[in-house]
């Protein structure tokens, strides 16, 4: 634990970036890490500051030749008693700060003095009271607080960072990880957060994996029960949550159906706009239509545009008909759209419940689509709740803030093109804020990640990655983490994790805290499954089950052919 | 055994010692003796003696470049100028790395004290030379960054036959002693060939 006040080292002076300095420090406890804080004083508007510095570099200032390092079973220690040099502790490290500044309690946030420290002042390691102070917006279990794990470079727990729950899902947020670098654990924990009691949120979790369904142990842990508390959470597999086919957008069907022709997407265009037009005359709102009443639709228009225009009837006729087949081929025995059973968001979002959306039976563009719709629909309803022109009772009325979580952002807002989600995402991350919609994008390849998407979440979670692509797409589109700590990237180590933006008052690194429920996303250990499918006890099962068919005459001829 | 005494010195740490011949003891020290590298000890007093390393030889020699005319042939030059053959001396030049006191107190660097003229030179004894260079539980070079300082072309090899020496000397610590010994002979064989490190 760091409280003592005693200088680690002295400044040597300026370095090459104006805001940074270097100083000079024997470290014997191996304490001056990477991304450590340190402080010195300085007098500023008249009063003494602690200005805290974070440090980017550290580099031996006394280096042993390389001579003394010729024989593994030598150490250049002994070599140097040989030759007479018996200092103990010889070693000293020329280490580069860069400054961050004293922290201005009116202004919450740091400030810059703009004046590095004198040449020969003393460096202090920053007291881990004082860091949990400056670091994090808010306490732990503090109302609007989410605990995720602790200052990296310091004892476990002694620094806990706590991020301003607030910042966090307002102006959104990205976890960022390679594959195994816990990104869904860390996504596990910020849920843990947000759905204890001092938060109660309204999350939803987009999970094409199906990863998160150990997260309904919460509602057993008693960690996050109070007397009027208790977290709900309730898990949708594919086929409990549908999406309205009248909801769709005609850019929502033409996504879906694929390869189709200009002929088409004419026929199509008018079929949706008169179907809306009779369902708002017929039934008072534009989208009370049905599949059905669509395919009806195209096929009238087929034969009507053949007479308007006097074209050829086949030509037309054909047409609506490949048009219909696709409908019916993609949305008869689809698992998501229904002609009547549309999403409830007064089902899926409640303050106090985590909503965990499993789509890993689902195709990847209805996947798409059903996102698209599904945030689209989130929007209005804030924005329509906000404006007062929905009430109490109505479909679209959401009077609470909602945040969405996006597991395998990149499918949703990839780089290379603009799909049906790019467009409400963008949305939702630049306008969001103000109706309270917010968005978390969880990634393992944000190099497939749209820039814009990724540079507008504003907190930024970044773990472990190793492809240089990413990297460069992380270092291009995240400002507010420096350069020192994207070189960190690949040096970080599972649950290790870069947490920088809005919630937290500088870039730091830190370690994740450890989980209340159970990491549904292991990695399967193949060797073992392996082993277990041909150990006696299965091979017996198996064996059983075999005779068993055999005795009930079933594919008894295929086995003794 | 005693090789000379000292009749120079150019530094502190530099002296010059001509080597007995058979006109001052009765029984001279061979080449072998006084050879380059070896450690000789210079009393200061009844206590404390410097430790030396011989580092340089010179052949001192009047007659050099006196060519004629000569009254008596070579041969014959004992028989009626009997001292002039004294004039042909050897000197070796030592530099003091320590000093040694009766006590077992040894210091490697440079010496507080000086010697003076005449002071007996004489060769040490393996014994001698072990518990100079014995340190805590490894031998010990600290006179090294001294020798270095040197400004002799030979100072290298000097180091490298010093090396050499306390190999024989430690054979338990030959491993320690060989990274030295690698190191010397790299700079002093393959560096001034354009070998880098």
């Amino acid at each position: 634990m760091i409280s003592e006040k005693l200088p680690i080292g002295w400044t040597k002076g300026p370095s090459d970036q104006p805001n940074d300095f270097t100083f000079v420090s024997p470290d014997h406890d191996r304490f001056l890490k990477i991304g450590e804080f340190v402080t010195y004083e300085a007098k500023m508007d008249g009063k003494e500051r602690q200005i805290l510095s974070r440090i980017i570099d550290r580099q031996p200032l006394l280096q042993f030749p390389d001579s003394f390092l010729a024989d593994p079973q030598i150490a250049p220690d002994q070599v140097a008693q040989l030759i007479g040099y018996d200092q103990k502790d010889h070693e000293q490290f020329v280490l580069i700060a860069t400054i961050i500044g004293y922290f201005d309690e009116q202004l919450d946030g740091f400030i810059n003095p703009r004046i590095p420290p004198r040449e020969g002042s003393p460096i202090y390691i920053a007291f881990d009271e004082l860091l949990a102070h400056l670091l994090s917006k808010k306490k732990t279990t503090q109302q609007g607080s989410a605990y995720i794990g602790s200052l990296l470079s310091r004892e476990i727990d002694k620094v806990p960072v706590v991020l301003d729950v607030a910042s966090l899902v307002s102006t959104h947020l990205a976890i960022i990880a390679s594959t195994g670098a816990g990104k869904s654990y860390l996504a596990g924990v910020l849920v843990e957060e947000l759905m204890s009691h001092y938060n109660r949120a309204a999350v939803l979790i987009i999970d094409p994996h199906g990863e998160y369904d150990t997260l309904a142990e919460m509602m057993n842990i008693e960690h996050f029960r109070t007397s009027d508390y208790r977290p709900e959470i309730k898990i949708f597999r594919a086929g409990q949550v549908k999406v309205k086919v009248a909801a769709l957008e005609p850019g929502d069907f033409y996504y879906l159906l694929p390869n189709l022709s200009d002929r088409m997407i004419y026929l199509f265009g008018k079929a949706y706009r008169e179907v809306s037009k009779d369902s708002r005359m017929n039934k008072g709102e534009p989208d009370r239509w049905t599949r059905a009443e669509l395919e009806l639709k195209l096929d009238d228009l087929g034969t009507s545009e053949e007479e308007d225009t006097g074209k050829g009837k086949s030509d037309f006729a054909s047409t609506a008909q490949a048009l219909s087949w696709r409908l019916d081929s993609v949305l008869k025995n689809s698992l998501i759209f229904d002609d009547q059973k549309h999403l409830n968001l007064n089902e899926l979002c409640r303050p106090g419940q985590c909503s965990v959306l499993q789509l890993n039976e689902v195709d990847e563009r209805e996947q798409q689509v059903m996102v698209a719709t599904l945030l689209r629909r989130l929007l209005k309803a804030r924005t329509e709740t906000q404006k007062n022109r929905v009430d109490e009772g109505d479909e679209l009325y959401l009077p609470y803030p909602v945040f969405v979580l996006i597991e395998e952002a990149h499918r949703f807002a990839p780089a290379s093109a603009d799909i049906v989600t790019t467009g409400v995402l963008k949305t939702i991350l630049s306008e969001g804020r103000k109706f309270g919609v917010g968005v978390g994008l969880i990634s393992q390849r944000p190099g497939k990640l749209d820039g814009d998407v990724l540079s507008q979440c504003n907190t930024q979670f970044i773990m472990r990655i190793v492809n240089p692509v990413d990297q460069g797409r992380v270092a291009e589109s995240i400002e507010t983490v420096g350069r020192d700590l994207i070189r960190e990237l690949p040096a970080l180590t599972k649950g290790q994790v870069i947490i920088a933006g809005e919630a937290i008052n500088t870039p730091v690194l830190a370690r994740v805290r450890t989980r209340y429920t159970r990491h549904g996303g292991e990695t399967k250990d193949a060797p073992v499954e392996w082993l277990k499918y041909l150990s006696p006890i299965e091979q017996e099962k198996r064996d059983r089950e075999a005779a068993l068919l055999v005795s009930g005459g079933k594919k008894r001829d295929r086995k003794y052919k | 055994m005693q090789l000379g005494k000292i009749v120079k010195s150019n530094s502190h740490i530099d002296y010059i010692c001509q080597i007995y011949n058979l006109n001052d003891v009765p029984l001279p020290p061979t080449i072998e003796d006084y050879a380059f590298g070896s450690f000789v000890k210079i009393p200061i007093n009844s206590k404390q003696q410097l430790v030396g390393v011989v580092y340089d030889t010179v052949l001192f020699n009047p007659d050099f470049g006196r060519i004629g005319p000569r009254l008596s042939p070579e041969t014959d030059l004992a028989i009626f100028t009997p001292d002039y053959l004294n004039e042909k001396v050897i000197l070796i030049g030592i530099l003091t790395v320590g000093m040694l006191d009766t006590g077992g107190i040894i210091i490697q660097g440079v010496p507080r004290l000086s010697s003076t003229t005449d002071s007996i030179v004489e060769k040490m004894i393996d014994t001698e030379i072990r518990q100079f260079h014995y340190g805590n539980q490894t031998p010990r070079l600290g006179y090294i960054s001294l020798l270095l300082s040197h400004s002799s072309p030979l100072t290298i090899h000097l180091l490298q036959k010093i090396v050499y020496n306390l190999i024989d000397l430690f054979p338990d610590k030959r491993n320690l002693l060989s990274v030295l010994k690698n190191d010397l002979a790299w700079k002093s064989q393959i560096a001034p060939l354009g070998g880098a490190r």
